[in-house]
């Protein structure tokens, strides 16, 4: 007896889509159709001071050039470099915060209201509270060597090559390591307390028992932590315009200050669409890897978390 | 070594770990903090002035155009513009997070998960390359230096993540609460107002927090998209102080502090929701 | 008049069929339980019933409506769910008030209504504390009490006893047998439990992987189960099912061991014919310590591997046909494990299923 497919049904089936059109709409309207549009303008010669140039196409010159441009590279190297050392250290020290966190059992809630302020300066702010502690005339960092003895130079943080690289990763884990601690303390406390006293009767050692049960556990909690990071990896770029602005001389140039130089400074927008587009190749492959690596670790735990 | 004096010994290392860390979370923003209510001359003396001499409002005054000294900085018109975008953009994000977050906890469909990924996606877009094409188009259309312009940036911005989160409180709600409801007489609407939202409320509160500090903190796009004080939002205006000839570093920490102040005040209300908002809505998928 | 009539009802989640074209037919004020092991398709069903899940094909009226299309709300029906349900936000008078005032029925009527549900369930005490203030029984009286102050055409339970204790249940299930003799109504009701299922219905729907297997009143399906699925299923400790052969008149058991065919299947079986002998415990009893000591009953020495005592009873573990099958002994006695009893097998009640098909050869 088959029925056709009656409005009541219909009307069931087309609900979710209904309540999600707005989402899309203004996502279609920000989002989908700028990066449209921004793909085409990146197969076009377009300057901002020349309005004209946008309808001049140069077929895939501008992908050619950026990727020919010793410049686009190491910048590209150094964002690389940038976000695997900081991602690295955020979810070790996280890590290390959760369950030095953990073992605290009187302050606890405060200690971890504590740890989310980071998280909610602004990058803004960030930047411009590590610029003035590491300024090397005023800042406070210099201050206190100079006043405790230990050095006298004026130690250019913000100036050196590796010092400034350095200087920016401090502000980046200062700032986003919370996100792992707090994630990964979660993930402590909703840590069952079967499977580690099992182990423990089963003879297990300490850092065995961490290794083989409590990680394990944990790896759900630091992919969340990872895919939400990822979302915004780019917000790295408040901070380096604010602390160096790429500079000096290009030293601290990640590839998002560079994009903002060439479209924005030097007015070539279709050679910094490119680039744009790049960048959001990399942002979106890093995402749907934690964000595939997560499944998989659901999947793994059987829905134990 | 012997159990009780290796337990001490584990005590003492944890509380000296704690106590470094929170050293290290804190004072940069408290220096920062101290330094607004510090005159610069002070703040720029040589050798470092540590113990503070002059401890007052008078950067505060100054930024707000009341004091002596005045400055070039519109820094009140900064604040009503961060407040206006913020608060608006919000109100919106909210209205269509909780639209779309319903649908995701409530309703099977398909491509559901790839939907889903989708939303998150958009939202990794960094915000500068979004920026280029944004900033081409809102010149084109007259939305370049608005607040309208910024406010439906700032909306799509919050969408995805606000969508994940309030996808995560309802499903705190069991299913079976709106069943009751409608088996009990409610459309489902009714349902949704009577029944899940009051029971939801909370969470989605911190949502609309959590995207308010979105807006209110947000750098890249408005960087590009802002000019004049007609749109400029704070982050934005904090850049002018290092525009000038010497930086008024006291000037520019008294208008850090009127940032990270409602910052520190909305993170302390959100946190517990917050917390427990991104670990359901991510394990429990 | 509120009957319930399902019409081959079929329920896909994409192309996954998970019910499969159903017939039920539930009188008015009739108790019908849907029993069966999970993921059979009974919550599905019921369910469907109260509109919470579409109906991919088929039909169902309640009454004389054509429910198919109707939201919940429509369908003037009320149910429990197995986690109740209640809602944490309001006290539990609002809980029990909440569908009449949705309805926007007048304040004295939804008070007089509250009043009476609470007074039958004995909720009168509780009236202002909320749900998280209330025990587990507690609260699946205020999940009962909602069903009924609405004066529904039929009540829809959930699986409803399975988050309480085993005492509560014991207790909780009484009330529901009250309660459905004091407010007559059509009650549909769904439990895995199968000692629920006879305690509490007036007619079993034994279902299994989206079918129905079999329709009776708990004693038609306890002493003729059309297959074995049902001979194992409804009873505890389940029926013992031995693989047989049947040859000249005799039941002849893997192990060379044989009973004679029952009288009054005689002429359903054939020779040859592999079957499935079914005997429950019950009818399984050593010599001079059964109840059957009428009617057309085998001998057969049979070794105890292992007795269990219950006080009032001995459950006897031992094997027959090759297979574990288990005995009673109407006497609290205790048994050496390896000791030999002679075992009185009751053959009026004995069952024979087809070996192929599981049916019973009575059908």
């Amino acid at each position: 007896m088959a029925r056709t497919k009656s409005p009541y049904k219909t009307r069931l089936a087309l609900t979710p889509y209904l309540l999600l059109s707005p989402a899309f709409l203004v996502l279609i309207f920000v989002v989908a159709l700028p990066l449209v549009f921004s793909l085409y303008t990146s197969f076009t010669g377009y300057r901002l001071v020349r309005p004209d140039t946008l309808w001049n196409w140069v077929g895939t010159r501008n992908y050619e050039r950026i990727f020919a441009d010793l410049d686009f590279w190491i910048a590209f190297g150094r964002t690389i470099l940038f976000l695997a050392i900081a991602l690295n250290l955020e979810f070790i020290l996280g890590l290390g915060i959760a369950l030095l966190i953990n073992r605290i059992t009187w302050g606890q809630r405060t200690l971890r209201t504590i740890m989310m302020f980071p998280m909610m300066f602004s990058p803004i702010l960030v930047g411009y509270q590590f610029k003035f502690i590491f300024n090397d005339n005023i800042g406070v960092l210099n201050n206190a060597l100079q006043s405790l003895g230990i050095s006298d130079a004026a130690t250019p943080w913000l100036v050196d090559r590796y010092l400034a690289l350095g200087s920016i990763i401090f502000a980046e884990v200062w700032m986003s390591t919370s996100v792992f601690a707090i994630l990964l303390l979660a993930g402590l406390f909703a840590m069952p307390r079967d499977p580690i006293e099992a182990a423990r009767v089963d003879g297990c050692s300490p850092w065995q028992v961490f290794r083989h049960i409590t990680l394990p556990f944990l790896m759900p909690f630091a992919f969340i932590a990872m895919t939400i990071r990822s979302l915004d990896v780019a917000r790295a770029y408040d901070i380096v315009d604010v602390m160096t602005g790429g500079g000096p001389a290009g030293r601290t140039e990640l590839l998002w200050t560079l994009i903002a130089r060439v479209g924005y400074d030097n007015a070539r927008m279709g050679q910094a669409n490119a680039m744009a587009y790049v960048s959001i190749i990399l942002s979106i492959a890093f995402t749907y890897y934690f964000f595939t690596k997560l499944v998989a670790a659901r999947r793994y735990m059987g829905g134990a978390a | 070594m012997s159990g009780p004096l290796k337990r001490r010994i584990v005590a003492v290392a944890t509380w000296i770990g704690t106590f470094l860390l929170m050293l290290v979370i804190c004072l940069p923003g408290l220096w920062v903090m101290l330094t607004g209510f510090r005159p610069n001359r002070e703040v720029l003396a040589k050798p470092a002035i540590w113990i503070p001499e002059q401890f007052n409002l008078n950067n505060f005054a100054k930024i707000f155009g009341f004091g002596a000294e005045q400055i070039a900085i519109p820094v009140p018109a900064y604040f009503t513009n961060s407040l206006v975008i913020a608060l608006t953009s919000t109100a919106i994000a909210l209205i269509i997070g909780m639209s779309g977050g319903y649908a995701f906890a409530r309703f099977r469909f398909p491509f559901k998960d790839s939907i889903f990924l989708g939303l998150m996606l958009s939202r990794t877009v960094p915000g500068i390359a979004l920026s280029l094409p944004v900033f081409m188009i809102w010149s084109r259309i007259g939305l370049i230096d608005t607040k309208l312009g910024m406010i439906i940036v700032y909306t799509a911005l919050n969408i995805p993540f606000t969508i994940w989160l309030i996808d995560g409180f309802f499903r705190q709600v069991p299913k079976e609460m709106s069943e009751a409801a409608q088996v009990d007489g409610c459309t489902r609407w009714q349902a949704f107002w009577k029944v899940e939202f009051p029971l939801a409320k909370s969470g989605i509160a911190s949502a609309g927090i959590f995207a308010f500090l979105t807006s209110w903190n947000e750098y890249a796009l408005a960087s590009q998209l802002t000019r004049s004080t007609d749109s400029k939002t704070l982050p934005v205006g904090l850049m002018d102080f290092t525009a000038q000839f010497t930086i008024d570093w006291a000037g520019m920490s008294a208008m850090a502090v009127i940032i990270i102040i409602p910052a520190l005040i909305l993170t302390f209300l959100v946190q517990k929701h917050l917390i427990a908002g991104l670990t359901f809505g991510g394990v429990k998928g | 008049m509120s009957e319930i009539k399902l019409t081959n009802v079929v329920k896909r989640y994409g192309r996954v069929e998970v019910v499969h074209g159903i017939n039920l037919e539930i009188a008015h004020n009739e108790f019908v339980v849907l029993v069966g092991p999970s993921g059979c398709g009974k919550s599905t069903t019921l369910r469907m019933i109260a509109g919470l899940e579409e109906i991919s094909d088929g039909e169902i009226h309640i009454g004389d409506a054509l429910v198919n299309d109707l939201p919940p709300r429509k369908r003037n029906i009320s149910m429990v769910f197995q986690n109740y349900a209640l809602y944490p936000h309001m006290s539990v008078r609002e809980n029990l008030g909440f569908g009449l005032k949705i309805a926007k029925q007048s304040e004295a009527m939804i008070e007089e209504r509250v009043g009476e549900a609470a007074e039958i369930l004995g909720l009168s005490e509780l009236m202002d504390r909320t749900p998280a203030e209330l025990s587990g029984g507690q609260r699946q009286r205020v999940a009962m009490g909602r069903a009924i102050v609405r004066h529904p055409e039929a009540f829809l339970f959930d699986e409803p006893l399975s988050n309480l204790d085993a005492k509560l249940r014991v207790q909780m299930r009484t009330e529901i047998k009250k309660l459905h003799s004091k407010v007559k109504t059509t009650v549909v009701y769904v439990t895995h439990d199968q000692v629920e299922a006879m305690t509490l219905a007036d007619r079993i729907v034994v279902m299994k992987d989206g079918y129905i297997e079999q329709v009776g009143t708990p004693m038609e399906v306890f002493n003729h189960p059309v297959n074995t699925f049902v001979a194992s299923f409804i009873g505890s400790p389940p029926m013992n099912l031995i693989p047989a052969r049947v040859e000249s008149g005799k039941v002849k058991l893997a192990d060379g061991a044989s009973v004679p065919v029952p009288n009054r299947l005689a002429d359903k079986v054939r020779d040859g014919q592999d079957v499935i002998f079914g005997l429950r415990p019950d009818d399984m009893t050593p010599e001079g310590h059964g109840i059957n000591d009428t009617g057309q009953v085998a001998t057969l020495e049979l070794t105890v591997d292992l007795a269990e005592l219950l006080g009032t009873e001995t459950l006897l573990y031992t094997q027959l046909g090759g297979q574990d099958a288990l005995g009673k002994m109407f006497d609290p006695r205790d048994v050496a494990a390896g000791e030999t009893l002679r075992f009185r097998l009751s053959l009026d009640k004995a069952h024979l299923f087809d070996a192929t098909s599981g049916k019973s050869v009575r059908l």
